[in-house]
């Protein structure tokens, strides 16, 4: 994916994305969407699976769901910003859209949140322009 | 017959009603995991096309909109659950799917079907679809006698953001069981400042789970125009639920013109929870003219109104601060200094 002259986005290269998330067509329609655009796209139902593949894959940006069965989006943020790898960019998408509960993943430690329902090109873009400013 | 063999035929009633009753549930319980099998049967060729679709690639819309039967039914359920997953144009190409299966003109219809379920889905399909000739059916759906029908008609109001639906919306969330206030809530903000005449209405109406949340939302959404409204309510309300969330709502958009009458409502004459409300409201107004009213409320003999006006005493600034320094061996004081100075930290 190529900016304007200026405002140059880093290409995917293959970069690793996980995302985790508990909704089989939020994970397959972001899983498509990331591929698509030449990303290499692990996806996980739920938080003890995103740690564990964190911990295994070391994923260049990590996608996680707010709400998921055993450790939570933030549980599992928590966990990664206290771990070796804990500067990875981290984007919580979640149906949770009250301002404390944007605050509370801010203040976890999330570099981005995107709220659902959401545009899978603003996500695409947000991804892009997170791994640009991390690279 | 004995009394024994009458406590035996009891018994063997409760049991014989014991397992009818998990026959039952067992037999739900498959019947939906068949149908739920034969969906996804039905769907699986052409998933794969509707997830592409919801991620902004349209590359099988003509195969999902020329669908019929089975196949179009499984397609318009998945469609209905990834419109509230999606926005943009992801989700009006999957409207015009469902548009082209007819699916939108049948939920028209079933808004006054007999069943309430069928009426709870058909309204839900006309918000998430943002159907705008809906707005009146969504109306009279909020006045549905069946409870889970006027819940599903408020989601739909907060899709279809209709000015025009906040009035019906605030008279249906008080009457009888209401719709949730938080779901109510949520619709009314994505309405905008037209709701504002609306909003002021509503907090004279005799119903109180009305009045508290026109209030409610009057704060979140920082509708300045209420401020008369929201003095008389916390001063007059004969509900105190309402009076509190009128003082929560009066700390987000007050200014210091509001201290006096926050200030006068936190007297022991008071209700202890509009006590405390008023007290965590004059902090977050952040007026240092409140500084002497919740030097006063330290010495309360309500504890955690105390522990409020010293947090509030934070809040206002410099002045508050030193107040709380100067008595910090005191609880409500010490723990408002430590509590503040972590905050300082986490920064």
């Amino acid at each position: 994916m190529t900016g304007m002259k200026g405002h140059a986005v880093a290409m995917p290269d293959g970069a690793r994305v996980l995302i985790a998330d508990d909704d089989p067509d939020i994970r397959d329609l972001v899983e498509f969407k990331l591929t698509q655009s030449g990303y290499a796209v692990e996806a996980v139902a739920d938080g003890l699976a995103a740690w564990e593949s964190f911990q295994a894959e070391r994923p260049a940006l990590v996608i996680l769901d707010v709400m998921m069965p055993g450790l939570s989006g933030i549980d599992v943020l928590r966990k990664i910003r206290d771990s070796e790898h804990g500067a990875v960019p981290v984007l919580l998408l979640s149906a949770k859209s009250r301002d404390s509960d944007v605050d509370t993943g801010f203040a976890v430690g999330a570099d981005d949140y995107v709220i659902k329902p959401f545009s899978p090109r603003e996500l695409l873009h947000r991804v892009n322009g997170m791994l640009a400013r991390a690279r | 017959m004995t009394t024994r063999q009458l406590l035996l035929g009891i018994e063997l009633l409760v049991l014989l009603a014991c397992l009818v009753l998990a026959l039952s549930v067992i037999w739900s319980k498959v019947t939906r995991l068949r149908r739920e099998r034969r969906t996804a049967q039905s769907l699986a060729p052409v998933r794969g096309a509707l997830i592409e679709l919801a991620a902004g690639e349209p590359g099988g819309l003509r195969i999902l909109r020329s669908a019929r039967g089975k196949t179009a039914d499984a397609i318009d359920e998945a469609a209905v659950a990834l419109l509230a997953k999606v926005r943009g144009e992801p989700a009006n190409q999957l409207v015009t799917v469902l548009e082209d299966h007819g699916a939108l003109e049948r939920a028209k219809a079933e808004v006054s079907h007999r069943s309430p379920v069928r009426r709870a889905r058909a309204v839900q399909l006309l918000g998430l679809a943002r159907v705008e000739d809906s707005t009146a059916l969504i109306s009279e759906a909020l006045e549905d006698e069946a409870s889970e029908v006027r819940a599903s008609a408020a989601y739909a109001a907060s899709y279809l953001a209709d000015p025009w639906l906040a009035a019906p919306l605030l008279r249906s969330v008080g009457t009888g069981e209401g719709i949730p206030a938080g779901l109510a809530a949520d619709a009314l903000l994505e309405m905008g400042v037209e709701i504002a005449p609306v909003l002021r209405a509503a907090m004279r109406n005799p119903a109180p789970r009305t009045r508290m949340v026109a209030a409610h939302v009057a704060g979140v959404g920082t509708f300045v125009q209420a401020l008369p409204e929201l003095r008389e309510l916390i001063a007059a309300d004969p509900d105190v639920t309402v009076r509190v969330e009128a003082a929560e709502a009066l700390g987000s958009i007050g200014q210091d013109s509001e201290v006096e009458l926050l200030a006068r409502h936190t007297r022991p004459d008071q209700p202890t929870d509009l006590r405390r409300a008023c007290a965590e409201a004059m902090g977050r107004i952040g007026s240092p003219l409140a500084h002497d009213d919740l030097v006063h409320l330290l010495d309360a003999d309500d504890p955690r109104l105390a522990e409020m006006a010293a947090e509030s005493l934070v809040a206002i600034g410099p002045r508050g601060m030193a107040t709380l320094d100067g008595r910090r061996d005191e609880p409500a004081a010490g723990t408002a200094l430590v509590l503040a100075a972590l905050r300082a930290g986490q920064r």
